[in-house]
């Protein structure tokens, strides 16, 4: 892989320490070891992700604050045309937001989400912002989990309550409703129920603080079931600010009651609304300040799902207009009595996305509706009848990711509740919403593009559901395997596995309590294992999961298989894990199976049943295999990884120093076998000594859920599949291959990196508005990437970029920060000399210098008075179409054309400043010209220069629109041409050019005339009156003096110089 | 070297011993003082009359403007650059400012709006926004010590008179300044930028960093700026600050 072999450590770098040197430790990987190496995100944005929270201020335009299940907080200043991420240091999934209606700079987020799905994340308690999302500080409650509601005191900003939902998977304290009156320095606790119910909803009434509602629930999650409703829950109020709390139970059912929304109507807040989760859930209504209730409605969306959906929205001017967001968005004008959908015929087909769990209504103006929903956050503004998307949210959940060979290469994946997707590494100009495309509905999983058969590209949506998409017709086939006669029923997780033979094309693998395994591409399945699980009747109650509302929608299929791989090293070792804990293995392509995990578990520290989130064969011994266990959903948030080099005999413990968040996935890279990656739930985690210490990776990059992560081997590219944040990649990982102890204790060392390659010109007129994600592309240049100890401060650190023949052909600045850091080379001459005129010169690339021919360059990395030699190694796009002769054809005639600009900027610029010179002499002459032949002389050279100048460059004032083409706007718009395109010059450019350069000769030839003929004479003259001459440089002299370069102004381009001093 | 992060480290030690609010004696006047002497100290700043500053501005793929900037007291910059061997000027006088931008054919300087002057303010104070403070009714708060990139550094607030707020990030060794990040009012939006320096240099017994990048917040990558030459007290005359007087000119072409 690594082309560029050879680089020379510098010898210098020794030198001042030696005395104490033995008594320095060795350097630590931390986070700002990896420094400059940073993420780009691709999106999608097209697609959303879910919304759980929206907080909005209602001036004019909106301030609006978007809350995503594991995706941070997002914020516009404008009204939702565009958005920035504002919480990418802290976790990512986002219970509630509120901001202080007094300072609308200041936030409260209540971090983990409180729709308990399977998939949820987790928080870690409350945050406040004073400065709109600058800066941000823990406020407590860190094991609450999850947060369902914030209220601020509509007077006192000082005064907070907070409904803490609590653990998902297992009891604890930290729940219940909690109450600050100094703006979150104390909390006291003064709702608890036990440890088994926590806060679904609060409310406080806006007019009298004083009245506050809570609505408790009792849940519990299983990896097998979910349960909704106990003794627990139950409808409480407070009349003396939330301190005290009593039950209120008047017309409410009387047997258990599961998760309950409660909403104030604004306007009257003698009305209130509640959502009961009962055996028969129903809205109920109280008229007397919530101490008795009627039973109003119980239509489908009222009822459907309340441990998703559970939230009423009182529309803040009229009291009996309630919205019920739920699997679709319902609402009623009469008091709760009959619902009715915006949408035509309360039918959502391929409108908005359904699932909807987050509703903010301007109490300015209730035409304008803010909606989140599994798919996004959508805008109306005209209750609910037209939406818009928007589509500036990267905040995409991602499971996993695979990668095609294709040139620019695609990603691959599928989306919580959005599909299945691929999209470039890469665009025209950058990677757009539009450049995704949909391969696969429902919730996606696992993506992949055949390798052999590249028109087909295999997806999933849940539950074992795997198809096969042919791209060129958009044509899918639904391959899932079926049980046979007499069989039992397959449990499919989930998510389940689906893994693409890396030796055998054609073969593919999915895993349901069985492995099965095709070898014609899905068409059929032959079943090679027994049943892998424990099998254990008491983990397989998904039939019953949902408590009070039977909920079975595949989320908590169990005893299933979750990970399956094949040993890359030989096709016959095959690795499965299960969601129940075994760790599987066949040496004989699936006629026999050893359990290394389960019961007999011989992994020290890992508990026993622990879901088996990944397992990772190593790619250089066939012994070896990495392992991830995650047993979070017992609420065991422990990070397991674990390896072994005896085929699952003994397993030793990776997850040590550094790591955090349960682990989903652990990968191996594909050159350095001690450089590892591990995904968890808080983040991406990096170790470059065979897991002895794990760094967190910050680099562009957020504390957000990773669930898969996958090294390009072409581009040597990591692909990061993220749970909230769509896809990242870190282009070229080459560098941290280099980490080596030896490395990380030098001062500075440079590292080299992947061949660059010298992308093909192109451009795309493209209008993109604020209100779409923009994925950036990678640069076009080559990287130049080197490690540095401690930050650099003093001196010279640049780059300098040499030839085959040694010539020097550019400096770099160098970036300064610990750790690695990158510098970019365009990969192209400084751009051409060209003459000031009166406009610029638009083509494009004649602001641009020429490219530099494909192949070894030289890097001098310089430190102060240190230097490093490397090598770059440039090679052309290979969707090159141009041959070598073309390519060269066209560097020479660029370089050619490169030259003449050259000589023609300096015909202009010495005819303009020997004519300057020639209109001050005249000046201090005398003015009658009869009495004075000098001046006559001066005059008539001056002329004579002036009108060569005028030959030369576009002097007109039309400027821009004037249209005056001379011999600088002829050659800079053939060379514009010539460098924007890599192949054979067309006859006609090259015909041009030879035109050009005879122009060129003769001006050269009638320059040379005027110095010779009048400005010769003329400084004879001259210094016959003692009179300083005409100065004309030589095209020599004029070359040393003019060494500066050019470029093209960026837009509006202000100088900035911070700090002089 | 070494010698001195021995003797640091041993301070380091005693500190942990010590309570947490002893290590925070340093107020923010004690750093900007030591910022003031790492710089040179305060007399020779004072001393210093004019500035000049010529090298090169990165502006990706390859391309670069030679620029250069003159700052004279009290508050005058002029900053040029070049580009296809046109000139782009843009200065500040102490009351208004001016700019040329002949690029599209319009020769005649034009009044730079007071959203841009702002900017230029900036840059006139050429002692920087943390020398006598006080005097430019700014104020400055030590918000503790913070990691840049995984360098230590003190992070000091800073409010200016007309309300913008930066965090400039002074390293801990050197107290010089490695890292500003703030927001300028644009329009009434905020612009959030973040700047960083280094390559510090010794230029007649002062301290100048040679090398600034700066971008906007979240952008991939920004502009670097590149000093070669820097001139302390070369004789820059008050008229090149000074807005040119136009001649006004009837019937010239319009651009559509």
């Amino acid at each position: 892989m690594q082309r560029i072999a050879q680089w020379l450590p510098c010898l210098v770098a020794a030198g001042l320490s030696i005395g104490v040197s033995a008594a320095q430790a060795q350097v630590e990987v931390d986070e700002s070891t990896f420094g400059g190496l940073t993420a780009r995100a691709l999106g999608p944005a097209q697609t959303g992700g879910r919304i759980s929270a929206i907080e909005a201020v209602p001036d004019s335009p909106l301030t609006i604050y978007v809350g995503a299940a594991g995706g941070g907080v997002w914020k516009s200043i404008d009204g939702g045309l565009s958005y920035k991420s504002i919480f990418d240091e802290q976790v990512q999934s986002i219970g509630a937001l509120a901001a202080d209606p007094k300072d609308a700079k200041t936030l409260w987020v209540g971090t983990g989400e409180s729709w308990t799905r399977n998939s949820v994340s987790v928080g870690d308690g409350l945050y406040k912002t004073t400065n709109g999302g600058d800066t941000w500080q823990k406020m407590g409650l860190p094991d609450s989990e999850r947060i369902a509601r914030i209220a601020v005191h509509p007077e006192d900003g000082n005064t907070v309550w907070v409904c803490a939902t609590g653990h998902l998977w297992d009891g604890n304290e930290e729940r219940g409703v909690y109450k600050t009156t100094d703006g979150g320095k104390s909390w006291k606790r003064t709702l608890f129920v036990d440890r088994e119910t926590g806060c679904s909803d609060l409310a406080v009434d806006p007019q009298d603080p004083k009245i506050v509602y809570a609505g408790m629930w009792q849940f519990r999650r299983f990896p097998w079931a979910f349960r909704s409703g106990g003794p627990g829950s139950g409808l409480f109020k407070s009349t003396d600010g939330g301190e005290t709390w009593r039950p209120v139970k008047t017309g409410l059912p009387t047997g258990t009651k599961g998760r309950i929304a409660v909403a104030i109507a604004p306007s009257r807040p003698a009305v209130v609304y509640a959502l009961v989760e009962a055996k028969e859930t129903a809205l109920y209504r109280s008229d007397d300040v919530g101490e008795s209730w009627t039973r109003v409605n119980s239509s489908f969306n009222v009822q459907v799902r309340p441990f998703y959906f559970a939230r009423l929205v009182v529309d803040p001017t009229d009291y009996n207009n309630v919205y019920k967001p739920g699997l679709t968005l319902t609402i009623s004008t009469d008091g709760g009595k009959s619902f009715s959908s915006p949408f035509s015929g309360g039918f959502n087909f391929g409108g908005v996305h359904s699932d909807m769990h987050a509703l903010w209504i301007n109490p300015k103006n209730p035409q304008e509706l803010l909606l989140g929903t599994d798919g996004g956050l959508y805008e109306s503004y005209d209750r609910g009848h037209h939406w818009r998307h928007a589509k500036a949210l990267p905040v995409a959940q991602f499971y996993h990711v695979s990668y095609d060979m294709e040139w620019p290469y695609n990603v691959y994946g599928g989306l919580q509740d959005n599909g299945s997707w691929m999209g470039p590494s890469r665009g025209v100009a950058a990677v757009m919403n539009k450049d995704w495309r949909n391969v696969g509905g429902g919730d996606g999983f696992w993506a992949f593009r055949d390798p052999h058969e590249k028109d087909f590209v295999y997806s999933e949506s849940q539950g074992g559901n795997v198809s096969r998409l042919r791209l060129s017709t958009s044509e899918s086939r639904e391959i899932k395997p079926l049980p046979g006669a007499g069989e039992k029923e397959l449990r499919f997780n989930w998510n389940t596995p689906i893994h693409l033979s890396a030796s055998t094309p054609g073969t593919i693998y999915i895993g349901a309590q069985y492995l099965f395994r095709s070898r014609d591409r899905g068409d059929s399945w032959e079943r090679i294992s027994p049943d892998l699980t424990t099998n254990d009747p008491k983990k397989q109650g998904q039939l019953e999961s949902g408590g009070l509302s039977i909920d079975n929608s595949s989320a908590e299929n169990h005893t299933t298989i979750y990970s399956i791989a094949e040993s890359p090293k030989n096709p016959n070792l095959i690795w499965v894990g299960t969601d129940d804990g075994n760790l599987q293995v066949t040496r004989d392509g699936g006629k026999t199976w050893t359990n290394v995990a389960g019961a007999a578990s011989n992994i020290p520290g890992l508990p026993k049943g622990t879901w088996v989130s990944t397992v990772e064969p190593g790619r250089f011994e066939e012994g070896t295999a990495f392992a991830t266990f995650d047993g979070h959903q017992t609420g065991d948030m422990k990070p397991y990884v674990y390896k072994t080099t005896d085929y699952g005999k003994t397993w030793t413990p990776l997850a040590g120093k550094g790591l955090a968040g349960y682990a989903h996935v652990v990968r191996q890279d594909l050159v350095n076998p001690g450089l590892l990656f591990v995904g968890t739930e808080l983040g991406l985690y990096i170790s470059v000594d065979g897991g002895g210490h794990w760094a967190r990776f910050t680099g562009n990059f957020p504390k957000v859920a990773v669930r898969d992560v996958a090294v390009q081997p072409r581009e040597s590219d990591l692909l990061i599949a993220t749970h909230g944040r769509g896809m990242y990649v870190v282009d070229d990982i080459s560098p941290l291959r280099q980490l080596t102890q030896k490395v990380l204790d030098s001062e500075f060392a440079l590292l080299p990196g992947r061949p660059a390659t010298m992308v093909i010109p192109a451009s795309q007129q493209d209008f993109v508005s604020d209100e779409e994600f923009v994925g950036f592309n990678p640069e076009e240049s080559a990287t130049i990437t080197y490690y540095l100890k401690k930050r650099h401060l003093f001196g010279d650190l640049k780059a300098e970029v040499y030839d085959a023949q040694g010539k020097l052909i550019s400096t770099l600045a160098g970036s300064k920060r610990k750790g690695l850091n990158r510098i970019e080379w365009p990969m192209r001459l400084p751009p051409p000399k060209i003459a000031g005129a009166n406009s610029i010169i638009e083509s494009q690339y004649a602001f641009f210098g020429p490219r530099v021919p494909a192949g070894t360059y030289t890097v001098k990395l310089i430190k102060g008075s240190e230097t490093q030699t490397g090598q770059v190694e440039l090679v052309p796009d290979p969707r090159s179409t141009h041959s070598a002769e073309d390519r060269a054809l066209q560097q020479k005639t660029a370089m050619q054309l490169y030259g003449m600009l050259e000589r023609q900027t300096y015909l202009a610029e010495a005819s303009l400043q020997a004519s300057e010179q020639a209109a001050k002499v005249a000046a201090g002459l005398p003015a009658t010209p009869a009495k004075d032949g000098l001046r006559k002389q001066v005059e008539a050279a001056g002329a004579r220069l002036e009108t060569f100048h005028k030959r030369m460059v576009a002097t007109s004032e039309g400027g821009w629109l004037g249209g005056e083409v001379q011999l600088r706007e002829k050659l800079g718009t053939l060379y514009g041409g010539i460098n924007g395109y890599e192949g054979r010059p067309t006859k006609s450019q090259i015909d041009s050019a030879g035109v050009l350069n005879g122009e060129l000769e003769k001006a050269e030839k009638d320059f040379a005339g005027i110095v010779d003929h009048d400005v010769a004479p003329l400084n004879r003259s001259l210094a016959g009156r003692k009179l300083p001459p005409i100065q004309v440089p030589s095209l020599e002299e004029w070359k040393k003096k003019d060494s500066g370069a050019e470029g093209k102004p960026a837009a509006g381009m202000p100088v900035v110089l911070p700090l002089f001093f | 070297m070494n010698r001195k992060s021995f003797a640091w480290l041993i301070v380091g030690a005693l500190a942990l011993t010590a309570t947490t609010t002893a290590a925070w004696a340093q107020t923010a006047d004690e750093l900007i003082e030591k910022n003031i002497q790492a710089k040179g100290g305060r007399e020779k700043i004072k001393a210093v009359q004019t500035l000049r500053m010529t090298g090169n501005m990165d502006i990706g793929q390859g391309a670069k403007a030679p620029f250069t900037v003159e700052m004279k007291r009290p508050h005058k910059v002029r900053m040029e650059f070049v580009i296809q061997g046109m000139t782009g000027v843009q200065a500040y006088d102490g009351s208004g400012g001016w700019a040329v931008m002949p690029f599209m054919g319009k020769k005649e300087p034009e009044a730079m709006s007071a959203d841009d002057l702002k900017g230029m303010e900036d840059q006139a104070d050429f002692e920087g926004p943390l020398f006598d403070y006080k005097a430019k009714g700014s104020q400055v708060e030590l918000l503790g010590k913070e990691s840049v990139e995984g360098t230590p550094a003190y992070k000091l607030k800073l409010t200016k008179k007309n309300g913008d707020i930066s965090y400039i990030y002074l390293d801990a060794d050197a107290y010089l300044e490695i890292k500003e990040v703030g927001k300028r009012k644009f329009r009434g939006q905020e612009v959030e930028f973040e700047s960083t320096s280094g390559d510090y240099k010794t230029v007649e017994g002062l301290v100048f960093p040679f090398s600034l990048s700066s971008k906007p917040k979240g952008a991939p990558s920004g502009q670097t700026i590149t000093v070669q030459k820097l001139e302390v007290n070369p004789s820059v005359d008050d008229t090149r600050f000074a807005m040119p007087k136009v001649e006004k000119k009837e019937g010239a072409p319009k651009p559509q």
